[in-house]
Order: C-alpha cells, then structure tokens, then sequence
C-alpha cells in the first residue's frame, strides 16, 4: 500500500524530472546562440583588424600578392583570396575532421566571408574559429542536469521524511488511538491540541462520532438491562399462575399436558432473559477478574453437577484434566462458561456418543461428535445457532466468547475426524 | 402458621398466598415499606418473604430492621436480582434463603416448610408422616424402624415432596429444583424419572406406602 506522502513525492520528482528535462534543450539553445554570437562577432573583428592592417601597411600590388600567398600559408584556418566582385558578407557553421589530430574526430567551426579592397584589388577574406560541438554541449548540460536530478530527488526523500516524522506526527498519533479504542471498553478517546486547523478539526469530528456511538451503545446496554430486569416480574406472574393452574381439580391429561409444554416454553424465554441479562452484566464489565480460578477444579465440580446429564445420555466421557490449572479470572463467569461449553456438547450429541475433555496448561478442549462442520462465522454470535425447535437459546456461545473476551482468552471452533472441536487457549 | 409476603407486585403476591394458603399458612401482604414495617412491629410471623425492590424504601433496609428485632422468624428473600453479590449480600444480612424470579411455587413453598422446620425446631428436627420419619439434620429417613438409604439428590426430591403435600409438581420444577438453570438446556427431563423411580422404590422395598402419585406422566403428587 502506498502512503499518502510517497504519492505526493511521485507527483514531485516527475514534475521536477519533467522540468528538468525540458531545460536540456533550452540550454543548449542559448549557450549555442551565445556561442555563435560572440564567434560571429569575434570574426568580424578579426576581419576588420586584418584589412584595416593590410590597409595601413600601404603595400605595393606585387608586395600585397607576396604578403596573401604567405598569409594563405601561415593561417590555415583563414584565406586571403582574390575575389570576382564584392559581395555581402555571410557565416557558415560547418563541422571538419581535425587533421592535425585526428584522435580528436570532428570539429566545428564557425565562419565569416567578408569582402574588401585592398589597392582595388577585391579580397575575400574567409575567417574560420574553433567552436564548441553541439552533442559535447548537450552531453555537458545533460549531464549536470542529471546531477541536479539526483540533488533534487535526494532532497525531496529527505524532506519527505522529515515532514512524515513532524509534519503528520499528530496525525499517526490520532491514528494509533483510534486503532486501540475500544467500543466495549468504554475508555474514551482524549486527543491532544496539534496545533494544526486540520488535525484538530479531525480530532473533532472523531471525538464527536466517537461520543456518539458510545452514547447508542451505552443505551443499547442499557436497554438490554432494563428490558431483561422488567420482563422478570411478568415471567414470574406467568410462572405462578401456571404453577396454579396445575393445582385446579379436576384437571384432564390434556390441560396438564398443555400446562407442562407451556412451563417449557416459559423455561427457555426465562433463559434468554437471564442469559441477555448476563450478557449486559458482562458488557457493563460488572464482573471483576482479578479472582484465581482453579479450572481443574471448577471443571470436576461442573461434571459432577452435570453428571445426571452426562449418564442420561449414556455419554463416553474421556476426560485428561491437568491438576492445579489456576488461572486469574472471574469464578461465577468461569463455570458459567464450562457449563455452556459442556452443555452445549451434550445437547448435540445423540445417546452414546463421546464426549471428550481436556484441559492442559494452556489450552481447553471440549470435542463431542459431529456429522458435518458448523459455520463458524455463525457460531459464537447472538442467537446465530439458534433454532425454534430446540431448547437451545442460540446465546450460550456468545456469552463464551464475551467471557473470553473480558479475561483475554480466545475461542474457537474447529471440526477435526468427525469431532466438534470448542478451544479455549490462554497464555 | 403466619407468613408476610412482602412484595409490590399484586398479581404475584395474590398467587404466592394462593399457592401457600393450601398448605396451613395464614398469609398476610405487605405492598410497601411502611406497611410492611408496620406489621412487623404489630405482628409475630413464622416466616416473612421479602422482595428487596420496594417502592418506598429499600428492602435490604427493612431486612436490617427485621434482623434488629431478634426473632424466630425466618426470612426469604424474592429478588429479580439473581448476581452473585447479591445474594451474599443479602445471605449476609440475614436472611434465611434467596430465591431469583422467576422461580416455581412449589419451590418457594418447599423452601419456606425447611426454613420453619429449621428454625421451629433449631434444627434437630424429625418430620413424621405415618410410617415415614424423615430426620432433617443428619438426612436419614426411616420406614417404620427400616433405614432407606437416599442419595442426596432422592433425599432432596422427598423433602421437596413433603412440603408440597397434595400438590401437583410439575416435571419443570423438579428439574429446575435439581439442576437450576441447566435443566433447562435439555429438551426432555429423563434424569427426573431416574430419581423419581429409585426414590419409590427404595421407600416401597421398605414397606412405605405408596405416596408419590404420577400425574398423567406431565407431574407429581405426594398424596397423604
């Protein structure tokens, strides 16, 4: 993934590379023109210099033949010549190879003709200068501007860097908080004043949301509570006047059968009260876990309790229990866990089948046999097992994994050689 | 015998009187704090059910001033409260029993025949019913002059029998008086049958007469 700063660096260094290269040729344009400028105006000089001389020397007609043939022999880069008729003057730019050296290749030259008459004689004078090859020019500036690239790039990774670490400091602090903000903790979120409009007007908005969805959730808890705490009493009418119903003479096989069935839908709704009530206590973290619990101990009790159960079902229990497995927690929570947990294996199994429990230094296993795997993105939320037909009120998990959530264990589920797998691991 | 029940709740204190009514108990209500306070101070009770959600004052309030007084009585608590703290809490005070809404009347009604036998009686008390003598400190039962060796589960289920004389007790009762919330967890009650059958016939093997009817395979009846 790409950060944000890097995005903007790319944008930077391809401008900037953009730029940069767009230069090359500008310089070389100007440097070249300055270059042909001052040539052209050195020739001329030159040119002037050398008929105002020739001039000034006064030679005869036979002199000023000798002293061109001797100046044609000594100057090879110029020539002294006689010329038809005088003519405007005009440069040339022309690209030789270097006789003298010729380990050099080509070089170019830049040249003046100019007309003039010396003793009426017409002369043309061609005057040739040195001058520096384009592609030696365009390599020099594309060179520096290459170094200047690099410069350039470097000091952009540099800033970058330095803007990452001070510039958006509050910005990754803001996001770290944010990160470990817990909605079911309930700790809120302080954010400190950055100092920078955006930042703080991030923090803000955040405080705000944040304020908001602590407050629906604190009122979803609440409601839960209250809703769970005012259904007991009409539960309770309910149940008492069944109980005295029951009691009616004469009373048919039929009524009391309508009676006991209704007592058992009465028992499960009862449950889901109890269990959403739980759920809320736990939320509301009402439940110290500072307690030592004894698994081992609390997991023989468990079985011994349930073992009406266990034998009307004529379970295979196997159990290994490692002595002395203490762990800090919260005990009326802890059982309330193993209860669900063995409870919830003996509910799906059918009569015979095995039930196996392990508990180790690290980990709880509670395996009992299955057919196909369950989902287990469905398993262990809010009435995502539940089921109208069964006794079951699709919570007992989901109070596991809250359980294990306020005492730092994880849950799962695991279907391994046609065994139901519950794990509870700690460290 | 004198109960006071005291809770807010007509309809569930019409029904707790209702149900104890059967059973030898005069039962007087209480709605409030002040009328409760009052008939506290009027009256002698054997046994007083105390809701600790009153409107007019605080039931663990009026379970100190009950406490105050230093009489036989014996106090059951009735909370829609069932955490843990609170009812040591409320054991600590205190009272007798608590019991957490909802709970079956059957329960209650067994609950407030053990606390008046065992403050009656400072608990070395024996229940007699014909051949049957059931000691309640050392839980032993005899027919006639035959021990019946119970399990505590049985022994349990025979107390629970006795104060619910002529009652009929539902198999969801029974379950949830065994195993709590658990019994709940499972679609049939087996394990009840179990116990119901081992319990008559051990009393049966003994000579004791057959007390514990079924009714209609939905419910019992501890006839006498």
């Amino acid at each position: 993934m790409n950060k944000l700063l890097n995005k903007s660096m790319k944008a930077f260094v391809l401008y900037a590379g953009i730029v940069l290269a767009c230069s090359i040729p500008a310089y070389y344009a100007i440097i070249d023109f300055i270059w042909k400028h001052e040539l052209k105006e050195h020739n001329r000089i030159v040119s002037a210099t050398t008929w105002q001389n020739l001039q000034a020397l006064s030679l005869s007609d036979k002199e000023l033949a000798e002293s061109v043939a001797l100046w044609n022999k000594l100057h090879p880069e110029t020539q002294l010549q006689p010329a038809a008729a005088l003519r405007p003057d005009s440069t040339y730019n022309i690209y030789r190879k270097n006789k003298y050296i010729p380990a050099k290749g080509w070089d170019r030259f830049q040249g003046l003709v100019t007309y003039f008459t010396v003793n009426g004689k017409i002369l043309r004078l061609t005057q040739e200068t040195n001058i520096e090859e384009s592609y030696e020019t365009i390599i020099a500036i594309g060179g520096i501007t290459f170094i200047f690239f690099l410069i350039l790039l470097g000091g952009f990774i540099f800033i970058n860097r330095r803007i990452s670490k001070q510039l958006w400091l509050p910005f990754y602090n803001t996001l770290e908080r944010i990160a470990s903000f817990d909605l079911h903790k309930q700790n809120a979120i302080r954010f400190e004043n950055s100092g920078t409009e955006e930042f703080d007007m991030l923090h803000r908005c955040l405080e705000k949301l944040i304020a908001g969805n602590v407050a629906a959730y604190k009122q979803q808890k609440e409601f839960t509570h209250n809703a769970s705490h005012e259904l007991q009493t009409p539960l309770s009418i309910v149940k008492f006047k069944l109980d005295l119903l029951h009691q009616s003479k004469p009373i048919t096989d039929e009524q009391s059968g309508l009676i006991n069935e209704a007592h058992q839908s009465l028992s499960k709704v009862t449950r889901i009260n109890k269990n959403l009530l739980l759920l809320a206590k736990i939320e509301n973290s009402q439940f110290s876990v500072k307690e030592s619990v004894s698994l081992s101990a609390l997991l023989e009790n468990q079985l011994s309790l349930l073992e009406d159960f266990l034998e009307d079902k004529q379970l295979q229990v196997q159990k290994y229990i490692a002595p002395a497995i203490i762990l800090p927690g919260n005990k009326v929570l802890a059982e309330v866990m193993l209860t669900n947990l063995i409870m919830n294996a003996v509910r799906h199994s059918r009569p015979q089948d095995v039930l196996m429990l392990s508990l180790g230094e690290h980990q709880l296993e509670i395996s009992n046999t299955g057919a196909a795997p369950l989902n287990r993105e469905m398993l262990f939320r809010r009435f995502g097992s539940s089921s109208p037909n069964t006794t079951g009120t699709g919570l007992g998990l989901a109070i596991v994994r809250q359980i294990c959530h306020l005492h730092g264990w994880r849950e799962s589920y695991r279907f391994k050689n046609g065994f139901h797998v519950f794990t509870i691991a700690w460290s | 015998m004198k109960l006071l029940v005291i809770e807010d709740e007509i309809q569930l204190a019409q029904s707790i009187i209702s149900y104890l009514s059967g059973e030898n108990y005069t039962c007087e209500y209480a709605g409030t704090y002040q009328q409760a306070l009052a008939k506290i101070e009027m009256f002698e009770y054997e046994c007083i059910l105390l809701d600790i959600m009153l409107p007019g004052g605080d039931g663990m309030r009026l379970l100190e001033e009950i406490k105050k007084r230093d009489r036989e009585e014996g106090i059951i608590i009735i909370s829609a409260k069932d955490s843990y703290e609170d009812k040591i809490q409320g054991l600590q005070t205190g009272a007798d029993d608590y019991l957490a809404k909802p709970f079956h009347l059957p329960e209650l009604s067994a609950r407030v025949y053990s606390i008046i036998r065992r403050r009656k009686f400072n608990n070395a008390n024996v229940v007699r019913q014909n051949e049957l003598t059931i000691n309640l400190l050392s839980k032993t039962v005899l027919v006639n002059t035959t021990p019946v060796l119970l399990t505590k589960k049985e022994f349990d289920l025979l107390l629970y029998f006795i104060g619910n004389k002529n009652k009929v007790i539902s198999k969801n009762a029974l379950a949830e008086h065994l195993s709590g919330d658990i019994a709940g967890m499972l679609d049939d009650h087996n394990f009840i049958y179990a116990h119901i059958k081992n319990l008559k016939k051990k009393l049966g093997e003994a000579g004791c007469a057959n007390y514990l009817k079924t009714i209609y395979a939905t419910g019992y009846r501890w006839e006498v």
